[in-house]
């Protein structure tokens, strides 16, 4: 097997970073879950495939631009989500992580059926003159569109940071991951903030999705794809760790791309399981030490 | 004993009365069953093969139905979405004939999911019908004698490109990328046919990659095939997979002078999702309202008034194939399934898709054309007697 040429392995990586970033923008709505509400959100790829809808229609009918709109597609989904949380997850809590869990993969199946009743399973892409443009850096070229995903993504993902770690809120967050019966009974509010922290990771998820389907297609059935190499990432980085998320995702992103320039595009999801394997079976606590 | 007799005599009336009331049942309608791609990436085909199955169906139950025994009975069509799972058709086509009853069948599409209907078909000794499965994915699988399919030869139309090339004399460098799924036709047409017909014509294969059906992600193969400078590019992808692999062709600056994506460009919706960068692309075809074919200009103006959509290809052989099912059912005059798989083997006759007469190998093949997406229509640009329209050449520049 011979090697591509230099500038395609190094085109491959640089998008393969950049890329990453998107993918721990996904990962991070997750992993908040996980990490705060023990919440394994099966139904976080059908969230992600919600914000690409709410983003097409935005784009198709009021001519929203995608990323002008990231932040109004997360407000809406992150509004969406709360009652959701209050009728299927808040009556679940401290009865195990297998009922939220099982009640989140029928959530999923549900969502999957309505988008495909009301939208039809037709692949959609949302178009933008940036997702097609190519973006020349010297010998290396990479779509534009990744590098637009990365710095969006690492800024939301900053965002997430420093409400998680300056804020009234954050406080009670972390308060509530850490022992939620503790952090009740000196007056925190520990529904409201897991409503909060399920809204939150929704948007994330809304978000990244806009990301995703401005750069590939999608359908209502795209979501398990990027639920399965979500969970990889979060495990990778650390349950409920923001900046792990984020190295994970990049290095996701990178490492995937090294499996698809040696082995070839097909093989980039393989090479996702294998690390996610390596990860639980290595260093189960994440690559990067510590919690948000 | 007495009971026992009383028992004995009450059980055979019970089954007596059970046969009678199944039969007059039986005799009440005809069930077909369909399971077919409804929703999945294949659910682009599926909507079109819905479609021209239930107006065939329609058709025949406003001429009366279908002249068994003496009576015309009327006919009704079952389908289940088989969500574009090989399993999923397997079970459904269980489900089609031990739950629902079906007679007969008609088939899904693509060869994965065509075939693993078609093998418990086969095995139930069960007639099903399919256009929709390249004929070469189809032989290979078996020597068949319940199932029959009519569609093109991924032959025809592996060497359609480089025949329309010849036959316009278009000028390239001679170089050729070929990016195929691994499923059955794409490894056929893009492990095979493409690079012996590509060595035959005097053209070099520079790059020749596969990919499992679900990846989304082609940065690095699209890198490689534009690094090889090759002006000619073969995509056998499904719909999916096509429109995310022409939006990254053209995130890479990368536009080739000839772009075939088979499969994936074929439905309305890649043209939809892609805009301009649809523009230019090629996708094998077999059929066109323009054709002189009985009915064809009809059935596309019926889909087009009936759905507000643009029509498609699959409409037309979705529809003959009911046709060549019922006409088989007509003329075995019964229901007994050897019979009516008999009366198809016999099928010679002019459909919407043009002339069907079955093969040794239950296959009867369409001739291919070359379609081309120009303004968000799908205009036939080859051979040059059929084409209603004129090639674009080269792959516009994406803007």
């Amino acid at each position: 097997m011979s090697l591509p040429n230099f500038e395609v392995i190094a085109g491959s990586l640089a998008s393969g970073l950049l890329l990453g970033g998107s993918l721990s923008l996904i990962a991070l709505g997750l992993s908040i879950s996980l990490g705060v509400m023990r919440l394994v959100n099966l139904a976080h790829g059908e969230l992600l495939v919600c914000g690409a809808y709410l983003s097409y229609f935005l784009l198709n009918y009021l001519g929203i631009d995608p990323i002008l709109g990231l932040p109004l597609v997360g407000a809406m989904v992150a509004v969406i989500a709360l009652p959701f949380h209050r009728l299927l997850i808040a009556p679940l809590a401290g009865k195990g992580m297998e009922a939220p869990m099982m009640t989140m993969f029928g959530f999923s199946i549900i969502l999957q059926n309505l988008m495909l009743l009301s939208f039809s399973a037709d692949t959609r892409t949302i178009e933008a003159s940036y997702a097609t443009q190519p973006l020349a850096m010297g010998p290396v070229t990479v779509p534009k569109i990744y590098l637009i995903g990365f710095f969006v993504s690492v800024a939301l993902v900053w965002c997430v940071h420093m409400v998680v770690s300056r804020t009234a809120f954050g406080r009670e967050l972390r308060a509530s991951s850490g022992d939620p019966g503790a952090a009740a009974t000196l007056g925190v509010d520990v529904r409201r903030v897991h409503a909060i922290t399920f809204s939150m990771g929704a948007a994330c998820a809304a978000m990244g999705g806009i990301l995703i389907g401005t750069a590939f297609s999608f359908t209502p059935s795209t979501g398990a794809t990027y639920l399965l190499i979500s969970f990889a990432i979060v495990v990778l980085g650390g349950v409920g760790n923001i900046f792990g998320t984020l190295v994970a995702g990049i290095a996701m992103g990178v490492l995937q791309s090294v499996g698809a320039v040696i082995l070839g595009d097909g093989y980039r999801d393989l090479v996702g399981l294998i690390l996610f394997l390596l990860a639980l079976a290595l260093r189960p606590g994440g690559i990067v030490s510590g919690r948000a | 004993m007495n009971f026992q007799y009383k028992l004995t005599k009450l059980s055979t009336a019970v089954c007596l009365l059970a046969g009678v009331v199944a039969s007059a049942h039986a005799a009440d309608e005809i069930v077909i069953g369909a399971s077919i791609p409804l929703s999945g990436p294949l659910a682009g085909f599926g909507m079109y093969q819905k479609w021209g199955y239930e107006t065939a169906v329609k058709d025949q139950n406003k001429a009366g139905g279908i002249l068994v025994d003496g009576k015309k009975i009327p006919v009704r069509l079952v389908i289940r979405d088989d969500k574009t799972d090989p399993n999923v058709t397997a079970g459904n086509t269980e489900s089609l004939l031990s739950r629902d009853n079906a007679i007969a069948l008609l088939g899904s599409c693509t060869p994965a999911l065509v075939n693993a209907g078609a093998l418990v078909a086969e095995r139930r000794k069960v007639p099903i019908v399919a256009g929709c499965d390249p004929l070469g994915a189809f032989r290979s699988v078996r020597k068949w004698n319940y199932a029959w399919v009519m569609f093109f030869d991924e032959g025809d139309l592996a060497t359609a490109p480089f025949r329309m090339m010849s036959d316009y004399g278009i000028s390239t460098n001679k170089k050729v990328a070929i990016l195929a799924d691994n499923g059955p036709d794409g490894a056929v047409v893009g492990g095979k046919i493409w690079p012996e017909t590509a060595k035959g014509g005097g053209y070099t294969v520079e790059q020749n990659t596969s990919f499992p059906t679900d990846t989304q992600q082609f940065t690095s193969m699209v890198a490689q095939a534009k690094s090889t400078g090759a002006d000619v590019v073969l995509v056998d992808a499904i719909p999916p997979q096509a429109i995310a692999m022409r939006k990254q062709m053209a995130s890479a600056g990368f536009s080739p002078k000839v772009l075939v994506m088979e499969k994936g460009a074929e439905p309305e919706f890649f043209a939809q999702a892609t805009g301009k960068l649809a523009d230019g692309v090629l996708v094998g075809g077999y059929w066109d309202p323009s054709f002189p074919y009985p009915g064809a200009a009809d059935l596309a103006k019926r889909f087009e008034s009936d759905t507000k959509q643009t029509q498609s290809q699959h409409i037309a052989d979705s529809h003959a194939a009911a046709q060549v099912l019922m006409d088989a059912i007509a003329a075995a005059g019964t229901l007994d399934r050897e019979k009516i798989n008999a009366a198809i083997a016999k099928t010679n006759k002019n459909y919407v898709i043009g002339p069907v007469k079955f093969d040794a190998t239950n296959t009867s093949a369409i001739p291919i054309t070359l379609m081309q997406w120009q303004s968000g229509k799908a205009v036939v640009v080859w051979p040059k007697d059929r084409a209603n329209g004129k090639l674009l050449f080269p792959l516009p520049e994406a803007k």
